[in-house]
């Protein structure tokens, strides 16, 4: 199997994304945005129910 | 609708095709400027182009119909997008930018085989054909209800203006043209979402709709209880709702198209990543507006079915009488319902415990009848055209947008409606005339060298072909379940396999062209067979189809193996 990260061609481009200081940071920010939106959708299902 | 409404909708619609046309001037006659736009995308043109290549106008109707009638459950199916997007940006975009593929089974044949290549394009070819037909179909839907006109009809015009516009633009005009669409569906999106509010009664806020909706079971966004059966919970949403996004945006041309397109991988990944992050909120504001609507409809007089069509087809039969005196259970029924609803508010902005109980009761108890009588019409539609579609989900959106939204706005959303159909038909036809080209014409053609302008000439020709057969598909379209739900289907049907062949090419090495193509064969076979057999729901066959291949092309790998071992040993001895 194929480590994810070590597939990612090692070139200055692709190391240095804009805005965030690297992709691992990028790829947490999508991650965290996702579980956010779980737990407000679990609190939004419970709120308005009762 | 009015004058202002056809204005406003023929202009949209004059200015897309016209912007269209436009930009085909520009394309020229490259092969990397044709299919690619010349790589020149910028990450947020890459973005826009995914949102609006799958926000197609089957989006923007049925979801809304979807929320309606089955809440908002359907939101989990994308819980694992985002993480999709993550997987790809990781995996797949530095593979194929470096290798400067045009689609992305060129890649197989460098991993495999031609032969590979071309059974994964094949397939992606059967199911993208048919699913496009799908897509043009939507539109032709708000037609017909709008001006009566033949459905048969409708999908031919339509079809023919959406491939003529995509013949004479590129991949590059099909992005431009995306980006300006996306930003009318968010504002028509938020337009109908806030004039939902404002048209209910004074009394009943926005808080108090969610209110009514959770209490009638609208509000079931997370459902971690786990079932085979159950097409959307939790599980199904991240573990096959993961697999298909990573089959549709990581092997499916129509999407791996957009970010091939873009100027390097860093612009590939952060189109990538922003459709991530802004997906998930952009399907759960839509499928609000189906939740506002049930509300909406709890205060104002729905009617027994909002396709219009139908209605007035049942009435001219027999069964009119039947019809009518349904249509009178139902009035009184929905009298009863308002009351109740008016009564659960007011008692929930009291603080009122037990009175929200009764009128909670009170309303379910309406609510129940009013689907008994809803089913003995769709029993009436059963008898009078027994293979149409009896349910109306497609048609409660658009029904209130005609009825319901001031002059100027009702022609702006229709445009928008099919402003969103055209791109993402064009982006299919797009991909279909591109993979023909590439991964179909290209190889086996016997010409020993082929200019780019006939190659260009081979897929704008090609993608006629495909318009045409799509268009053919669309008028069987009427008759299934739901539209998004069937392109989802058919998509399952096929995206494990393509997803496995792409999962042993990036990280199973050791297996070689045979052993996958082989797996591929078996698991598409059992796929379709376990589909017709079976009730599995189908988002599992994405995951089960994937693993399937996998696990298969590793076993007939380590038997070729064995083989080759054995029948080189009495050679060295």
């Amino acid at each position: 199997m194929t480590n994810f990260f070590n597939s990612m061609p090692a070139t200055p481009e692709i190391n240095k994304p804009p805005m965030l200081p690297s992709w691992r940071a990028w790829y947490g920010l999508v991650l965290a945005a996702l579980a956010a939106e779980i737990a407000l959708f679990v609190w939004l299902s419970r709120y308005f129910v009762t | 609708m009015s004058a202002l409404d056809w204005a406003v909708l023929t202009g949209a619609l004059t200015f897309i095709i016209g912007y269209g046309a436009w930009r085909t001037r520009r394309a020229g006659s490259s092969l990397d400027g044709y299919l690619l736009g010349g790589r020149q995308t910028r990450w947020w043109g890459v973005g826009l182009s995914i949102i609006a290549t799958q926000a197609s106008a089957i989006t923007f109707l049925s979801t809304p119909g979807q929320a309606y009638a089955d809440g908002m459950r359907f939101i989990q199916f994308y819980f694992g997008l985002p993480i999709a997007m993550v997987l790809i940006s990781i995996v797949a975009v530095p593979i194929y930018q470096r290798l400067q593929v045009f689609t992305a089974y060129e890649y197989l044949q460098s991993r495999f085989d031609k032969r590979t290549r071309t059974l994964a394009a094949g397939l992606f070819l059967l199911q993208r054909g048919l699913s496009n037909g799908l897509s043009l179909y939507a539109p032709a839907l708000v037609l017909s209800a709008i001006l009566g006109w033949n459905t048969t009809v409708t999908v031919c015009l339509l079809g023919a203006v959406i491939i003529g516009y995509t013949v004479s633009g590129g991949t590059r005009a099909v992005t431009v043209t995306q980006q300006g669409q996306v930003a009318v569906i968010f504002c028509g999106m938020v337009v109908a979402g806030y004039l939902l509010v404002h048209y209910l009664p004074r009394e009943v806020g926005f808080s108090d709709a969610m209110h009514v909706a959770g209490r009638m079971g609208k509000l079931n966004l997370v459902d971690f209880h786990f079932d085979w059966e159950n097409r959307y919970n939790f599980w199904t949403g991240m573990t096959g709702g993961l697999f298909l996004a990573l089959s549709y945006f990581g092997t499916d041309q129509s999407q791996v198209q957009r970010y091939l397109s873009g100027q390097s991988v860093t612009q590939s990944r952060l189109g990538l990543l922003m459709n991530g992050l802004v997906k998930v909120p952009m399907q759960f504001g839509i499928l609000l507006v189906g939740v506002l609507l049930f509300v909406f409809y709890l205060f104002q007089p729905a009617p027994l079915t909002f396709n219009r069509p139908m209605y007035e087809r049942v009435m001219r039969s027999d069964m009119a009488p039947q019809a009518r005196q349904l249509e009178q259970q139902y009035t009184l029924i929905q009298d009863a319902q308002r009351e109740a609803a008016t009564a659960l508010v007011a008692t929930h902005q009291q603080g009122n415990t037990p009175g929200q109980a009764a009128a909670n009761l009170r309303l379910q108890t309406t609510q129940a009848a009013a689907a008994g009588i809803r089913a003995s019409w769709k029993g009436l539609v059963q008898q009078v055209a027994p293979a149409a579609d009896s349910k109306d989900t497609d048609y409660v959106f658009i029904s209130f947008v005609l009825r319901y939204l001031p002059r100027g706005l009702v022609g702006l959303l229709v445009a928008v409606v099919l402003s969103a159909a055209m791109s993402s038909a064009a982006s299919g036809l797009n991909s279909l005339g591109s993979t023909t080209v590439i991964d179909l014409y290209r190889p086996f053609t016997r010409r020993l060298h082929c200019p780019d302008a006939h190659l260009v000439a081979v897929s704008r020709w090609s993608t006629v072909g495909w318009g045409v057969l799509g268009v053919g598909f669309a008028l069987f379209a009427a008759q299934m379940e739901n539209l998004i739900q069937a392109v989802n289907i058919l998509g399952s049907l096929f995206y494990g396999t393509i997803l496995g062949i792409f999962a042993v090419a990036f990280f199973q090495k050791r297996v070689h062209g045979r052993a996958v193509f082989w797996a591929a064969v078996v698991t598409q076979l059992a796929t379709l067979l376990a589909f017709w057999l079976t009730d599995i729901a189908y988002l599992w066959y994405n995951i089960l189809g994937c693993f399937a291949v996998m696990l298969l092309a590793e076993g007939a790998q380590r038997l070729a193996n064995r083989r080759e071992i054995r029948l080189q040993q009495p050679a060295s001895l």
